[in-house]
């Protein structure tokens, strides 16, 4: 038997999460640019002096892509994200149906 | 709500890490009875549409915002097992791929929003049913209390970790109730958005919320 997809089993969510991440620099980027919004816990650190230690593993510091403008970099790094949740999902999905393939055959 | 680095001394960074991690052990024990694939999907869908709605920071002028948490959410339709997990692959995406809360406080950050918001939601979500019936008040009201009471909650144990800690200048005197008012009034929204998406999802999918389900029928849908 044909196993559905995780597309197939949640078409309307998956497109819904589409959606949220175009929009999404519209709040994480323009409007918090026009309020001047800081992390609130970022910003009691700076003013307390508290040093953040810095891991640059990745070069997707706060949602940026380094060289392009900020919007479009928050749009991609959501896809980015989305898209590492699903991979793993997608690993996790077809482990748990393989094994009850396994099971319904035994 | 997400702690970056320097916040917490070498004890708290540890005590909190052993907390998640063997909150961890516990649920993923529990959550082998509870697997199937369709809770497999269901669980990563949930994971990236959080991911996505924490990425709609809702400025407030004066510098600070509010955004969607989900912990309680998640609880409530997967319960406190898989529901831990749901926030551990946010939260675990979040800090390692985009710096976004810090690796030495990712153990309190999951037990903030993985854990207490998690099994917060979970446990008033059924204590609200079980009082009122399962009918569609009963739902909205137990979503939006859970969904309230769980980012609540997880301010306050933010507030305790962080005023505890040494690193940090001011104590639990001043933390506590900073972090524990401004996510009352924040977990306003929270438990709106929780009450609309439970609400929705029950009446399209009801067998998805888990908790609404008997322990037998939970773990008969995945035997």
């Amino acid at each position: 038997m044909q196993r559905e997809s995780i597309w197939q089993r949640h078409r309307k969510a998956l497109i819904t999460i589409i959606i949220l991440v175009i929009i999404s620099p519209i709040f994480g980027v323009i409007l918090a640019n026009m309020v001047g919004y800081h992390e609130p816990l970022d910003v009691a650190a700076e003013k307390l002096g508290l040093h953040e230690w810095e891991f640059t593993w990745t070069p997707f510091t706060d949602y940026t892509v380094p060289g392009l403008p900020d919007t479009i970099g928050y749009i991609i790094c959501g896809f980015i994200g989305v898209g590492v949740i699903l991979g793993i999902g997608t690993i996790l999905y077809r482990a748990a149906a393989a094994k009850t393939e396994r099971g319904g055959a035994a | 709500m997400h702690i970056p680095d320097g916040f917490l001394d070498p004890v708290w960074i540890a005590i909190t890490y052993a907390i998640t991690i063997g909150y961890g052990i516990i649920a993923a024990k529990k959550a082998k009875k509870l697997w199937t694939p369709e809770r497999a999907a269901l669980l990563s869908v949930l994971a990236a549409g959080i991911f996505a709605a924490q990425m709609l920071n809702w400025p407030i002028p004066g510098g600070t915002s509010l955004h969607f948490v989900g912990g309680a959410l998640a609880g409530i339709l997967l319960g406190p097992w898989l529901g831990y997990f749901v926030l551990v692959l946010v939260l675990v995406t979040q800090c390692l791929i985009f710096h976004d809360g810090g690796i030495t406080t990712l153990g309190a950050n999951i037990l903030n929003m993985g854990i207490v918001d998690v099994v917060v939601g979970y446990l008033v979500f059924k204590a609200v049913i079980r009082a009122m019936g399962n009918t569609r008040k009963a739902r909205l009201i137990g979503a939006f209390l859970a969904g309230w009471l769980g980012i609540t909650l997880a301010g306050i144990v933010c507030g305790i970790e962080i005023g505890l800690s040494p690193s940090f200048p001011y104590g639990v005197a001043i933390t506590v109730p900073v972090m524990g008012t401004w996510h009352a009034i924040l977990g306003v929204i929270e438990g709106i958005i929780t009450a609309i998406v439970v609400d929705y999802i029950y009446t399209k999918a009801p067998h998805m919320v888990i908790s609404l389900k008997t322990p037998v029928e939970v773990v008969s849908r995945a035997a």
